[in-house]
């Protein structure tokens, strides 16, 4: 009797011992279950493992994300163990908006589990029971929100091997509801009212027609429940949101979860330049890298080089080489020559800069990508073989002076040599002037500067080491005839380079495109044969063909681009005109736009180039004005700031002269119907 | 000038009101008209000259709890209602819905929290909560005696239902008058708010 009712005593304290760790490792609150799991049944020492919180809201009850949108609170997990052991962040899966009246929150409606990675120390000892305890807070919520806590137990033994606990198919359903471990990286644009994102569709998404919801890691980036316009052109997804009432005056880069159903991908975007307006800069100065401007340097110093065996310098050189003494010169005597190169080519390094950047702020920005540079680069370097083939002669006087300038010991004459045989050589010199000049210009003023230099001291090189010793003259080349065909030689690179630069522009434009490029090419050349054959008038004949060719690819380029731009009956932006149709009673839509600006292509495809906004702007009356802002331009900045704008997009809608209204930065396709049929009705009063 | 012209000009004049009537930090807080739980109308305009302090407020809301349970808010409203401060206490759920509450139990909840606000304002349809973007409850907003929106956002500085985080965070709205009474802009000035989401009719 006796012992049976110790028997039945120690049975009942298993049994509530095992109860209360039961209910120790799970807790209920008003609407919410939750418990603490693992992975696996024990901890194996040096691993890293798995634990998780399972929230289980009660029906069309929600917990919330990290980021709870435009109420709520996400939960919080306080650890502590008996051991040594780290916890990670948690692994949130990929949530859900939900809107409440209008606003909307971040978070999960089902029961989810939030995943947590930690890592057991080497120092356990196996056999041993490690209790890991889970302080947790949370709010659940339907429309009305209750905060719950709970201290969550879990007891497991430090083991040898790990074996999958009873819970592990829900940590591998678990994986699935995860965001991708790719991150996606995308470019960032701030504008007034809004941010536009952009970025490459992850691989197997870039057919999908679904649209993206895009959620903020941060509370104060986007109005969480303003619709997100969406475009996406060749796997590129571009979003144009509004702001938030507290967007922070600085903002440089932003953390995003992009989703699609149910499948989500983190993703960081940055802003490509800081200032708006310098957006065409950062195309164009692409930061080069050390091996790159160095490999760059190495070219032009061979170039430089080079420049020493062309018909106009060698001989000097060969003279100069002849006419020193035998007695050593000083150490001034033996830099002077270096000295003067490279102050020369540093002065016209210095000049091309400052060119450049007024340029810049004239808006004649050039950037590689534009097929505009495109074309004149092919255009200079056929100039520059046409030059080596000695198709346009050149004087010898200058070369004349050059020699008898060289002539002299001191350190002042061959300062003056140097600085001279740039300018003296100018006949040769000047294609690879002109080659550094057009690299230059596409070149931010770091690899300007390092690009002249490079080049300086490698014209300077074999001079200089005459210089310093006479035992040179022995290595230099004998000028003779070799020359010229080495100089005609060097013509076929500028043309592999013209070769290159077209088949870069057929990329851009297209075949046809192309094809007419090369055509003027040819009658550019033909030209420029021809110029040096005719007399005067023939002379100015051919050389205004030759400008006509130039400047036929370029119009044609961009007024195929107001095209693409704008399909509907657009016309450029004219303010002279716009004051025309206004006064005549005409209604007007202005828009302001820009290449490099991704909410003005979201709102031209949303929106603009939708079938139902061509008719109302092809009704009678009513007209479609552009203004490319893509190379910044006087008229348009002072129409911008006529509107307190710094940038585009800009659209205004006007009832002939009644005062412009100015459109929301993002468009609909309702919107901007509304707003032609207002102005109508504005006009039809007055009438 | 045809009638249709003046309608039309009215209309427009409408339009153009309601668009920039939404409240924006260092701007004109947008007037407002509302009943208080006495029956009283209450009309921002009138407080021209005073700080006004708007407190967005549903007695159920967790948040809300925090801040009376503690009687942090009711200290703020005694503190600053006895310097002459007007306190609107604004209530913007819809009926039906929680936080909803007749005149009665207004006051009734007044006095049994010991609050002290200058009003307690009704605003069913929510238009005034649109109006100032209120979100959540609670929302603060600081007007100054120029009618000048000066501070819009949170209580305080930490997002909690736990009221030991009251005395560990700075609280915006003590923050924002001090500033306001040595003659500077409250800084922070804008914040994001923290609570329950208001239960707005729509």
């Amino acid at each position: 009797m006796n012992k049976f009712f110790v028997i039945t005593w120690l049975l009942f304290s298993v049994c509530f011992s095992s109860m209360s760790l039961a209910s120790d490792y799970e807790a209920e609150g008003p609407h919410i279950q939750v418990r603490l799991l693992a992975e696996h049944s024990g901890l194996k020492p040096g691993s890293v493992q798995t634990l998780a919180i399972e929230m289980r809201p009660d029906p069309e009850w929600h917990t919330y994300w990290l980021n709870p949108g435009d109420s709520g609170e996400p939960p919080a997990i306080q650890w502590q163990s008996s051991e040594a052991i780290t916890f990670g962040d948690i692994l949130w899966p990929v949530p859900a908006p939900i809107p409440v009246a209008h606003l909307v929150n971040y978070g999960y409606s089902n029961a989810h589990l939030l995943m947590v990675p930690i890592t057991v120390p080497n120092t356990l000892t196996v056999g041993e029971v490690v209790t890991l305890t889970a302080d947790l807070t949370w709010l659940v919520c339907k429309e009305d929100c209750i905060p719950g806590s709970a201290q969550l137990r879990l007891s497991l033994p430090v083991t040898a091997e790990l074996a999958k606990s009873v819970h592990a198919d829900l940590f591998e359903q678990a994986r699935k509801d995860l965001p991708h471990e790719v991150t996606l990286q995308g470019t960032l644009e701030i504008n007034r009212d809004n941010i536009a994102i952009s970025f490459n569709a992850p691989s197997g998404y870039a057919a999908s027609p679904e649209r993206w919801t895009v959620l903020p890691f941060r509370g104060d980036v986007i109005d969480h429940a303003a619709p997100q316009s969406q475009v996406s052109s060749e796997g590129k997804i571009s979003l144009a949101i509004p702001k938030s009432d507290y967007f922070p005056s600085k903002l440089n880069q932003a953390r995003f979860l992009v989703k699609q159903g149910n499948k989500g991908f983190y993703l960081d975007v940055s802003q490509a330049n800081v200032d708006e307006s310098n957006v065409e800069n950062s195309s164009r100065h692409s930061s080069l890298t050390l091996s790159q401007l160095l490999l760059l340097a190495a070219m032009a110093f061979v170039g430089g080089l080079i420049l020493n065996i062309m018909p106009c310098v060698l001989p000097v050189i060969s003279i100069k080489a002849m006419a020193l003494n035998q007695e050593a010169s000083s150490r001034i005597q033996q830099i002077a020559y270096l000295v003067g190169v490279l102050l020369c080519f540093n002065l016209f390094a210095l000049t091309v800069i400052v060119l450049q950047q007024s340029g810049e702020q004239l808006g004649w920005g050039f950037h590689m990508q534009s097929p505009s540079v495109i074309i004149l680069l092919a255009f200079l370097f056929t100039f520059i073989a046409l030059i080596l083939w000695d198709v346009f002669t050149v004087g010898t006087t200058m070369s004349d002076i050059g020699e008898t300038l060289v002539t002299g010991h001191s350190a002042k004459s061959h300062f003056f040599t140097g600085l001279l045989a740039v300018v003296v050589a100018s006949p040769c010199t000047a294609p690879f002037m002109a080659s550094a000049l057009g690299v230059a210009m596409v070149s931010d003023t770091l690899t300007t500067l390092v690009i002249f230099n490079a080049l300086a001291v490698g014209f300077a090189l074999p001079m200089t080491l005459l210089f310093m010793s006479s035992n040179i003259r022995g290595w230099l080349p004998k000028p003779g005839a070799w020359m010229q065909t080495f100089k005609h030689l060097l013509a076929f690179p500028m043309l592999a380079t013209v070769a290159w630069l077209c088949w870069v522009y057929a990329g851009q434009q297209g075949n046809q495109a192309q094809f007419i490029l090369l055509v003027c090419l040819v009658v550019f050349a033909m030209c420029g044969y021809l110029l040096a054959q005719l007399k005067t008038l023939g002379k100015i004949v051919c050389g205004c063909v030759m400008l006509a060719c130039v400047l036929a690819p370029i119009s044609l380029y961009s007024s195929t681009n107001i095209d693409k731009l704008a399909p509907t009956s657009a016309q450029a932006f004219d303010p002279d005109l716009l004051q025309r149709l206004r006064s005549k009673n005409d209604i007007v839509l202005v828009n302001m736009t820009a290449d490099w600006c991704i909410t003005c292509k979201v709102n031209e495809q949303v929106a603009l180039t939708t079938q139902q906004v061509k008719l109302a702007l092809d009704a009678e009356n009513v007209h479609y004005m552009v203004g490319d802002w893509t190379n910044r331009n006087q008229q348009i900045l002072e129409y911008l700031q006529q509107y307190d704008r710094a940038g585009v997009p800009l659209y205004v809608v006007y009832a002939g002269s009644n005062k412009g209204r100015v459109l929301p930065q993002i468009l609909t396709p309702g919107l901007v119907v509304d707003a032609l049929t207002t102005a109508k009705q504005e006009l039809n009063n007055v009438n | 000038m045809s009638i249709k012209t003046l309608l039309g000009a009215c209309c427009a004049l409408l339009i153009s009101a309601q668009v920039f009537a939404s409240a924006k930090v260092g701007s004109t807080a947008p007037n407002f008209t509302l009943k208080d739980s006495h029956g009283n109308t209450v009309t921002l305009s009138d407080f021209a000259g005073k700080h006004v302090v708007l407190e967005w407020t549903n007695h159920q809301c967790p948040y809300v709890v925090k801040h009376y349970g503690s009687d942090n808010m009711q200290s703020l409203q005694r503190d600053y209602t006895s310097q002459d401060v007007v306190w609107l206490s604004i209530i913007s759920s819809a009926p039906g819905k929680q936080g909803h509450v007749s005149a009665d139990k207004a006051n009734a909840l007044t006095s049994s929290r010991g609050a002290a606000p200058t009003h307690v304002l009704f605003d069913p349809e929510g238009t005034v909560g649109k109006q100032y973007a209120a979100k959540t409850t609670p929302h603060m907003y600081i007007i100054d005696p120029q009618g000048v929106l000066q501070y819009a956002g949170a209580i305080d500085s930490i997002k909690s239902t736990n009221p030991k985080d009251i005395p560990k965070a700075v609280n915006y709205v003590t923050a924002g008058m001090m500033a306001l009474e040595k003659g500077l802009s409250p800084d922070p000035d804008l914040t994001i708010p923290y609570g329950c989401s208001i239960k707005y009719k729509s």
